[in-house]
């Protein structure tokens, strides 16, 4: 993180560029110390990234041993160990804290016409909860790595001779690095909205930071807890999940899923944010069904908490449980498929610019299609025994993690890095790199939903010779999709150095993020905002403000 | 914040013993500022009713699987401890409400009397605590030494329960319900020290005189805490001494 | 960290003979059929047909917009500013939640199919033992037990009682259509009825640790003639010889994952040089090992072997790199198969 701090630093801005939050004081500790949401939202960006890329490289390692039936590079135990970084970095140190720790913590405030968070001690702290629970999970891998699966599932994980107790710390900190960021929003969008600001001219991103933060704040502890009496387990043997002392491993399944299946509304909720705010920016329209779109956000936030039970029905829980669980899961598409039509709609007719976000929308739109609309298939109870736990289900969990949270994320930061930092980058590299990853992304996972049908179990060191080709086909995608994500790092960091500067107003944007300076100055709003028309209202756009570079 | 060019609100000590309060200068008002501290720790107490919730799910599950277990469990504890806990617990309830009381009303002497009581209050739990567990310790139901001795396979004896010629010898994996017992009190045990720790903290900002009419959210949050540390007692003690 | 990314050839485990692969069905996405499950079938394509509609319909919209609708002077304005239509609204809320609906009450349907076995899949029950990482079979009415390979009727209702000794494991057979997770202290049982003579793979399909992967069975599904004659039972030891190859046999079921016959050491010790021949007689060789906490040296001879796959903690190997292994007990193992491995054993001293 730090190493990435002088190079904004090194560069002290155009000269004329006006006093910033980037600009207003320099140093290690005014950075360490830095209270202000912007700047704590930077260091989250950089933190998530360098998770995201480590949990990246693991997984191309993870794809380059599938590519022969016997595996190619490691032993079975220590593949099982990469596979568990893969998703345990991926999960925790990136999915989950990315979007609201960078872009919700960079943008919510600007957007409510707020001067900081509410909590802004809290939010730091949450940052630095964050930090030490990366230390950890790091830790872990020193201490020998751990190879349970991101689930942790019991008994294996009770008796493995692995860092468990380490890599469970990381997840309670991890949690209340969660916790607090969800509860400091929620206080911030009930008490610090800009006079004028009620709760239906609130951009749809703010809604969306809104419902995960209910989310971390209401699920989050009972992974705390249980993560805990794992750690309680392995050190002074409680017997509440292990069968060997009468426990009950199938109770564990609850726990764990009773958080961990709201936390993937914790994930892809922010990313639904991202893109209704693109969607309508880039298509100059208002969003069509702002309202329902917002419910829809809630709606998903409470269901969520009733479905947990739908990753287990093959583990012989009640026809009545499984026949509720089921019913919710249909329940919960209506909710999501809502949300995919009206996006759909909001482009329908707009002034549609083919940028680089705009594309990287486009590609969401199109993934998360297909993400959701395999959940449908998975929902089925009689399908889901024959495809539980395969590649398909890899492959629809990628399909919404990867390809929908993770490109929301990309199509986010290429939307809003000219208003953090002022400067543009490349377009015609971002739109090739979009391109790329699109393709390669597919190329991944098509082939896993196919032989995930065929019968190809997921987590396997080795496999039986047929699924070779679809292997191979999936390994050939990874490589690409990591040259795209490549390309989209250097292009972008390559920006800072060359400082191109960005227009006033790069987008079009009318909601309050976009009605400060470029980048904002560390109190946000030379004058406190006030908000006097309805969300979205592109008749009061300063068009030329799109065409004035920043001075 | 002031090279910014922003001037915070100030709110006026009451008295010549009290210091001014500076609202964070990102609030407009005092008002906004307590409301917005308080909402976010009503978040907070709900979290960690939560992460006991995941406990006390725990202990209904095993309830219902080895009600013999618990049954007899249940009668190796000393209700008459638990319930003097209990009451001490809540005496220093009403100590810490008297104190969040004084503060608002800026009586500064009758604040610290008041925390200080229930710091003793909190002690006093603990002492009983420390006879409490010694027992369990006599007994065999949960020898502290062996706590963190590996899992004998072999005989599946665990070193930390070594109940022989008691009832809990008979029943069926009996260890479950003192490990729940002690998961549950130690986590509370801890609970109880952390806010005794924070009432400690808030006293020295009373004797400074940072707490005062125009400013006593943090005393308030400590206050709501230590309820909180209450009301989670009040659950465990009838479902670990009572309800078998 | 470098070592971690070499392969180290003694810990591949690799399921070298696995049934060959199942044909595909019709559509290509789903192993032919090989069980009366259609419905799982049925509601997958049935779901499959509904996506493709959906997902063409929706990026059909995007592409049309993008052509039509994308922005040729920077200050276009969009060409419709409509924010809501409350009767689209409604139908693209009403239809999905019918057809969902559909789909949950059939698959609800059929997972009450699966979840309750018919009588008669109950009086032909079969037991499946999981552990790291093997199946162990055990038949209806007959003492035999196989490893990794399990035989059946075809045309008969099967009823599979699971079993796990350790961690939660997964009963897997993609061309039956049925999944059951196996889990430590809990009684849980599978059915189907096959209807198609072949090899099916059986995999695992909860993660197990090390070899989860290969944790694999094959099940062979015969014609009532072929299962009467005990195709799991072919053990004969008349002669020392056939005891000998019987024993290998066995041997290459539940041994060979870690036993070597050629001197590579494994996760336990290897078999070559166990015995040595001298003259008619075959002597054990001296081995280290730890009996109630103390070291000692033994000999190896019958009752050693007995005993080590019986209760093989009793007396535990203490020479590296072994010691820290431990090696699953086998306590339910006929005496004739013990015998039949020693001997098994024992040829390998022969000649050669």
């Amino acid at each position: 993180m730090t190493t990435n701090v002088p190079v904004i630093d090194a560069h002290p801005a155009v000269p004329s560029l006006p006093k910033n939050y980037l600009n207003c004081s320099a140093g290690f500790m005014s950075w360490a110390g830095t209270l202000d949401h912007k700047r704590i939202g930077l260091m989250y960006l950089i933190g998530t990234g360098i998770a995201f890329l480590a949990g990246g490289l693991f997984a191309l390692l993870v794809r380059l041993h599938l590519w022969e039936p016997h595996g190619m590079l490691f032993s079975n135990e220590t593949y099982n160990q990469v596979f568990t970084l893969h998703g345990a970095f991926m999960v925790f140190l990136f999915v989950i804290p990315a979007i609201p720790g960078s872009l919700g913590n960079m943008v919510m405030p600007l957007m409510l016409g707020a001067k900081d968070v509410a909590l802004p001690r809290l939010n730091l702290l949450s940052f630095y909860l964050w930090i030490t629970g990366a230390v950890l999970a790091t830790l872990a891998i020193i201490l020998g790595g751990f190879d349970t699966g991101w689930t942790f599932y019991t008994p294996y994980s009770l008796y493995t001779d692995q860092a468990v107790v380490s890599i469970g710390l990381a997840v309670f900190t991890l949690g209340f690095s969660s916790i607090f960021t969800g509860l400091n929003f929620i206080v911030t969008v009930h008490k610090l909205r800009a006079p004028g600001l009620t709760w239906f001219r609130m951009p749809l991103f703010v809604w969306a930071i809104y419902a995960t933060s209910i989310l971390q704040v209401l699920a989050t502890p009972v992974l705390g807890i249980t993560v805990l009496l794992v750690a309680f387990e392995r050190l002074y043997h409680i017997g509440i999940f292990d069968p060997r002392l009468g426990g009950d491993p199938v109770l564990f399944e609850h726990f764990f899923w009773f958080y961990s299946h709201p936390a993937v509304y914790i994930m892809v909720l922010p990313a639904f944010g991202i893109i209704s705010e693109l969607v309508s920016v880039h298509s100059r329209k208002p969003l069509f069904g702002y309202k329902l779109i917002a419910f829809s956000s809630i709606a998903i936030a409470i269901i969520s908490f009733l479905v947990w039970g739908h990753h287990m029905f093959t583990s012989g829980q009640s026809t009545y449980a499984m026949f509720a669980f089921s019913f919710l899961t249909f329940f919960v598409a209506i909710p999501t498929a809502i949300k995919e039509f009206s996006w759909v709609a909001t482009i329908w007719k707009g002034s549609i610019a083919l940028n680089s976000p705009m594309l990287y929308t486009l590609a969401f739109l199109i993934i998360f299609a297909i993400g959701g609309l395999t959940g449908v298939i998975l929902g089925s109870l009689n399908v889901d025994l024959h495809l539980h736990d395969t590649y398909f289900v890899v492959a629809h969990f990628h399909y919404v993690m990867m390809g929908s949270i993770a490109l929301a994320f990309f199509a986010g930061l290429h939307h809003w890095w000219p208003k953090m930092f002022g400067v543009m980058y490349d377009e015609t590299l971002a739109k090739i790199a979009c391109g790329i990853i699109f393709v390669g992304f597919n190329a991944t996972f098509i082939p896993q939903f196919i032989m995930g049908s065929q019968g190809m179990p997921r987590r396997y060191a080795t496999y039986v010779p047929e699924f070779a080709g679809y292997h191979m086909a999936s390994t050939c995608g990874a490589m690409l999709l990591g040259c795209g994500v490549a390309l989209m790092v250097y292009y972008l960091v390559a920006s800072l150095l060359q400082r191109k500067p960005a227009m006033e107003n790069q987008w079009g944007g009318v909601t309050l993020d976009w009605q400060t300076p470029t980048p904002p100055p560390l109190e946000n709003f030379h004058t406190p905002p006030k908000v006097v028309h309805e969300v979205y209202d592109y008749s009061t756009l300063d068009l030329h403000s799109m065409q004035r570079p920043i001075s | 914040m002031s090279h910014d060019g922003h001037h915070s609100v100030v709110v006026p000590a009451p008295g010549p013993e009290f210091v001014p309060h500076t609202v964070a200068h990102h609030f407009d008002t005092p008002v906004q500022e307590f409301q917005a501290a308080k909402l976010g720790f009503w978040l907070f107490l709900a979290t960690e009713i939560l992460l006991f919730g995941g406990l006390f799910a725990a202990y209904f599950y095993y309830h219902e699987m080895y009600p013999e277990t618990f049954k007899v469990g249940g009668h190796q504890l000393d209700w008459k401890l638990g319930a003097l806990n209990t009451t001490v617990l809540l005496a220093s309830s009403w100590t810490m409400a008297m104190g969040v009381r004084s503060a608002q009303t800026s009586q500064k002497q009758k604040t610290l009397m008041f925390c200080g009581l229930t710091v003793l209050g909190a002690a006093a739990f603990m002492v009983v605590k420390f006879f409490e567990y010694s027992a369990k310790n006599e007994h065999g139901f949960i020898v502290f030494k062996n706590l963190f001795a590996p899992y004998d396979e072999a005989t599946g004896q665990l070193a930390w329960f070594q109940p022989h010629g008691t009832e809990m010898a008979n029943v069926p994996h009996g260890h479950m319900f003192f490990a729940i017992y002690l998961t549950m009190t130690a986590i509370h045990g801890l609970h109880v020290i952390i806010g005794a720790g924070l009432i400690v903290w808030v006293m020295k900002g009373v004797a400074k005189g940072r707490f005062h009419s125009g400013y006593f959210l943090p005393v308030d949050l400590v206050g709501l805490y230590w309820h909180l540390v209450d009301l989670i007692w009040i659950f465990l003690f009838p479902l670990l001494y009572l309800v078998p | 960290m470098f070592a971690l990314l070499t392969q180290d050839p003694a810990k591949i485990n690799y399921v070298a003979d696995p049934a060959k692969a199942p044909t595909l069905d019709a559509f290509g996405q789903l192993p032919e059929l090989a069980s009366t499950f259609g419905h799982v079938d049925g509601l997958f394509y049935f779901t499959y047909a509904v996506c493709i509609f959906f997902f063409v319909l929706i990026v059909g919209v995007l592409l049309f917009s993008v052509v039509k609708y994308h922005r040729k002077t920077f200050d276009q304005p969009a060409a419709s500013n409509v924010t809501h239509n409350t009767p689209l609204e409604v139908v693209w809320t009403v239809i999905p939640l019918i057809i969902v609906m559909v789909m949950f009450a059939w698959g609800f349907d059929g997972c009450m199919d699966m979840h309750y076995a018919p009588h008669a899949a109950s009086q032909n029950q079969f037991k499946a033992t999981a552990k790291q990482w093997s199946w162990t079979f055990n038949y209806p009415n007959d003492p035999s037990q196989s490893f990794n390979e399990v035989w059946i009727p075809v045309d008969k209702p099967v009823q599979f009682v699971l079993e796990s000794t350790d961690v939660l494991h997964a009963f897997y057979m993609p061309s039956m259509r049925v999944k059951r997770d196996v889990i430590p202290g809990r009684l849980q049982t599978v059915w189907f009825h096959p209807k198609k003579e072949g090899e099916f793979h059986l995999f695992c399909a909860e993660y197990c640790g090390d070899d989860h992967s290969r944790m694999y069975a094959k099940v062979h599904v015969v014609k009532q003639s072929v299962y009467d004659t005990r195709p799991w039972d072919q053990w004969k030891d008349a002669t020392p010889a056939e005891a000998a190859a019987s024993g290998e046999s066995l041997y290459k079921q539940i041994c060979a994952s870690c036993h070597s016959v050629n001197g590579t050491p494994s996760v336990g010790p290897s078999w070559k040089g166990m015995f040595t021949k001298q003259g008619e007689n075959y002597v054990g060789r001296q081995r280290e090992v730890v009996e109630g906490g103390a070291k000692k040296t033994i000999t190896v001879d019958d009752a050693y072997i007995t005993e080590s796959i019986q209760k093989p903690d009793q007396k535990k190997v203490a020479e590296e790199p072994y010691v820290k292994n431990a090696m699953t007990a086998f306590p339910t193992l006929e005496e004739r198969k013990i015998k039949g491995l020693i001997q098994y054993m024992k040829s390998l001293a022969d000649a050669k």
